[in-house]
């Protein structure tokens, strides 16, 4: 029992840590691809972090699935945002260069 | 330690609410919206009303952060070949509009005055024992159903939920009014994107099925017509985008006869029970639980069709100036 907690303790500040990392990417990368990757590279594998240590926390198999198949459905969500994002800016770099704001 | 969550939630959301009044750029202020939205839906949960928390995260944060979204588009500097334009939107007013727009302003800041002083008046005035709770729950066996909040919707207060879809078709009508009927226009530019296109048939099924698990849930716990109706309408929406407009292939009367389907239904029920000298909108109990499932999954695929259709129209309808541009 104690184990479990402390299992989950680790891994919900696990998670934040990404979470945070993720942030501070966002703040301080210079341009949109570096951005992405932190936003969703990051942030995902926090949420996943969090996902398990919650399922972990909740201990009932079908609320642990649920909890599971969230994760999984923001996964394929983000990965797809951020790939279409991407897409579009590299689209709107070719014709000029720079256009970025900082 | 949960005073504190709460305390954080509530800077939160009017400190979001804030930044997204303020926000110089369109872009910010949509994307804020979005955030402000999830803030509340958030905030919901922690005040315990989940069925309130899904709606706002699925009807004001989704879909009509769909609608900024698209609107925003329009105005993005790489659709949009009129810079003057985006100047007119992007900047604030000049000095001698300000001037012109003083009145109006000191009308909005008196009228959200008063609103606020009604809104805490009304929370001043809020009675311990929970309002009408006790009396809800207490009539829950005879409402066909076991959660206080949908034996209110489609039972008890089946009168304002059937106005509720009645204003969405309003708005649909607004719609059609502005940008000529047509039923159900085709997308300009369809998504050529192969892996957006698979992610878009893959989600869906998912949808559909969470949809109608939100549709049923709506019985015992929270969740319900309307929450099922914007999951549903987002399939619609995502197939249009996706190239796949399923109402176009309808013929036209099929189209308008599943929008006003839930209205229809629900109205019909309604008086169909005054007839044995009942009250309007009251359902035998012996029944009540399945006429409601009925007039909820009607209801739910009225709203999606409506809310597909009131999407399809608006992305044409600011679509057309360009249409005779190379479609990409």
């Amino acid at each position: 029992m104690m184990i479990k907690e402390v299992i989950t303790v680790i891994l919900l500040l696990v998670g934040c840590f990404f979470f945070l990392a993720g942030t501070l990417g966002v703040l301080r990368f210079p341009d949109l691809f570096s951005r992405l990757h932190a936003l969703t590279k990051a942030d995902n594998l926090g949420l996943g972090f969090i996902a398990a240590g919650m399922a972990l926390h909740i201990a009932s198999p079908w609320a642990a699935l649920k909890i599971i198949s969230i994760w999984l459905f923001t996964l394929l969500a983000s990965s797809t945002t951020c790939y279409l994002i991407a897409r579009f800016q590299k689209e709107q770099d070719q014709p000029k260069n720079g256009k970025e704001p900082g | 330690m949960s005073v504190l969550i709460d305390l954080l939630l509530a800077i939160l959301t009017v400190y979001l609410a804030l930044q997204c009044l303020l926000a110089q750029r369109l872009s910010q202020s949509v994307f804020l919206f979005f955030a402000f939205g999830l803030a509340l839906a958030l905030a919901w949960v922690r005040l315990g009303a989940v069925d309130v928390a899904i709606t706002e995260a699925a009807i004001a944060a989704g879909f009509m952060g769909v609608l900024f979204l698209d609107a925003l588009r329009d105005f993005s500097p790489a659709v949009s070949e009129n810079q003057e334009d985006l100047k007119a939107v992007q900047n604030p007013p000049s000095k001698n509009a300000t001037k012109s727009l003083l009145l109006p302003r000191l009308a909005l800041g008196l009228g959200l005055g008063l609103f606020l002083l009604i809104a805490l008046e009304a929370v001043w005035k809020t009675p311990d024992g929970g309002g009408l709770t006790a009396a809800a729950v207490a009539l829950l066996p005879e409402s066909g159903v076991e959660h206080p909040v949908t034996a209110v919707l489609l039972n008890f207060r089946a009168y304002d939920t059937w106005l509720e879809i009645g204003v969405i078709l309003l708005g649909l009508l607004a719609i059609y009014a502005a940008g000529g009927i047509n039923l159900y226009r085709k997308p300009g530019v369809a998504a050529k994107d192969p892996l957006l296109r698979q992610v878009i048939l893959f989600s869906t099924p998912v949808l559909f099925l969470f949809g109608a698990f939100l549709l049923y849930f709506g019985k015992t716990g929270p969740g319900g017509a309307f929450q099922a109706a914007v999951l549903w309408g987002a399939i619609g929406i995502m197939l249009h985008l996706g190239g796949w407009p399923v109402f176009a292939v309808l013929p036209r009367w099929l189209g308008q006869l599943i929008l006003t389907l839930g209205l229809g239904f629900f109205l019909v029920l309604g008086f169909l029970f005054m007839a044995r000298g009942d009250a309007l909108f009251e359902y035998p109990p012996a029944y009540a639980g399945i006429l409601i499932l009925i007039v909820e999954t009607l209801a739910a695929i009225s709203i999606a069709a409506a809310l597909t259709t009131i999407y399809a129209n608006i992305n044409q309808m600011q679509e057309e100036p360009k249409q005779n541009e190379s479609t990409t």
